[in-house]
């Protein structure tokens, strides 16, 4: 999906656990995700801060979408 | 460490007054199985049932088949950790009841168990067609959860096995075999000359019914650590695992590896085999890196030439089995990789969720995407309507006649990465 939507000309950040999968099918902006069950968030920590876990993913990847790659690039930082 | 396994042959299954093995005949007292395996408030009702090869009977869903096996001498008992105490086991003599199974099936507890037909194509891919199963049916109480229901079914078809394991303490097997693995050291100077193998033994742990364990410990929760081969004949290792069941490690694989099997077969002929790496294939990222970071630091350590590493399951756990190949190769260490495959139904679709060109030598254990069709039975044990909704059913798989269509995926044991079935694929 990552690389048809980015086929027709739209840049895709692609939030995933396993990088190291996301990089084999060719994903050119990723950024990690907690875990394959949970990937956006956590069931140990509290609701505030998986709300907080959950923004800060949101963030990275909205300034991973405005920033320019040449290549793979895992933001994970 | 030294191991002696007698095999009892058992080539027939009955209910009896007494249990006891007498003239290859496994003879079963139902009630006293029932007190052994009795007990848990979570369980309704246990039913006893019995399926032989070639009858015409379908098991399903299928939780674990586990195997009769019982410590004649030497520290600890079978299932350590779990049944018996958490001696370290793996020396001295173990009897095996070879050709009996307990297989535990009843309400389904997850949504990717398995079938196992006793007759018809559907037997043809399960090594539990062959074997005489002692057949247990468990009703849970409304509303367990299901990881409470997996814990109640696990319990009662370890203590099953147990139990009739107890039955051939003191019959004189029908063959011994010796299994031996010497301290590293002791095991470096013997063959000299010989390559050094060993094998990294991946382990089913995602979690949400996909869990294994070692000792009792829930093998998620470990580092990547070294075993002798023979610990695992004597049930250090069980399957939690309530999940697609083509490709995870029923126990009673897990006591017959394959892998281990063959590498002594040829230990001090063609190569120096000198033990296993066990590992986990965990859901979060830093886990994935921080165990193929350790089995590749375990074989550096172990001064090894090559290994053969098996995966369990299929998914995000072919992205630890890369990572193990990729990091291991890169220690100058020879790679052998055994899997399946999910290659859709006509073979055409790339058959694992990540690659690397370290993986030149791959064995498969056949495609689990495969569609296959497997006429109705005259004796069901357990209940067909989950057929619709385990991994490998569609909507529509249970035909009104009884009849199932289903993806290979839905056998039990059929695509085994431990080499535990009959299925690969050779090219040309």
């Amino acid at each position: 999906m990552v690389k048809e939507i980015e086929r027709v000309g739209i840049p895709v950040v692609h939030i995933c656990t396993v990088v190291p999968i996301s990089l084999t099918v060719g994903a050119n902006r990723i950024v990690p995700a907690i875990a394959i069950p949970h990937p956006l968030g956590n069931p140990v920590k509290t609701m505030e801060e998986e709300k907080q876990l959950r923004r800060e993913i949101v963030l990275k990847s909205l300034k991973a979408l405005q920033t320019e790659v040449h290549g793979q690039t895992v933001f994970d930082k | 460490m030294r191991l002696e396994l007698g095999k009892i042959f058992i080539k027939n299954i009955e209910f009896g007054g007494q249990t006891k093995v007498e003239n290859g005949t496994l003879y079963v007292n139902k009630d006293e199985l029932l007190q052994e395996i009795g007990g848990d408030s979570r369980l309704t009702k246990i039913e006893l049932d019995i399926a032989k090869p070639g009858e015409e009977t379908r098991i399903m869903p299928v939780k674990d088949v586990i195997e009769p096996r019982v410590k004649v001498e030497g520290p600890g008992g079978i299932f350590p950790g779990v049944l018996s105490k958490v001696d370290v086991v793996g020396s001295g003599k173990t009897n095996v009841l070879k050709g009996a199974a307990v297989v535990t099936t009843g309400k389904i507890v997850g949504f990717q168990e398995g079938i196992i037909d006793m007759s018809g194509p559907g037997a043809d891919y399960t090594p539990f067609s062959k074997t005489n199963n002692l057949v247990i049916v468990c009703t849970p109480i409304e509303n367990l959860q299901q990881h409470e229901h997996e814990h109640a079914v696990r319990m009662v078809g370890l203590k099953a096995a147990a139990y009739l394991g107890e039955a051939g303490k003191n019959v004189k097997p029908d063959e011994v075999k010796v299994y031996e693995t010497l301290p590293f050291v002791e095991g470096l100077k013997m063959y000299p000359e010989l390559p050094r193998v060993a094998y990294v033994y991946m382990l089913q742990t995602q979690g949400l019914l996909h869990d294994t364990y070692v000792y009792g410990v829930d093998a998620k929760r470990i580092v990547p650590t070294l075993m002798y081969p023979t610990e695992m004949m004597d049930g250090a290792i069980l399957s939690g695992n309530c999940v697609s069941a083509c490709d995870k490690n029923p126990t009673y694989n897990h006591v017959n590896n394959p892998v281990i099997e063959d590498l002594y077969e040829r230990h001090g002929v063609d190569f120096n085999f000198v033990g296993v790496i066990i590992t986990n294939e965990n859901v979060t990222l830093m886990d994935k890196e921080r165990s193929s970071n350790w089995t590749a630091k375990l074989a550096e350590y172990l001064n090894l030439d090559a290994v053969i590493i098996s995966e369990e399951g299929f998914g995000n756990p072919d992205t630890d089995l890369m990572m193990n190949c990729k990091k291991i190769t890169a220690k100058g260490i020879k790679t052998v990789l055994i899997t399946d495959e999910y290659a859709g139904r006509d073979g055409a679709s790339q058959s694992l969720a990540d690659a690397d060109k370290a993986a030149d030598a791959v064995v498969t254990g056949g495609n689990a995407n495969e569609v296959i069709e497997l006429p109705a039975m005259k004796k069901v044990i357990g209940y067909l309507e989950p057929a619709d909704i385990i991994a490998g059913g569609f909507d529509g798989s249970l035909r009104p006649d009884g009849s199932i269509v289903a993806e290979l995926q839905v056998i039990t044991g059929a695509t085994s990465e431990i080499g535990f079935n009959k299925l690969s694929a050779t090219q040309y």
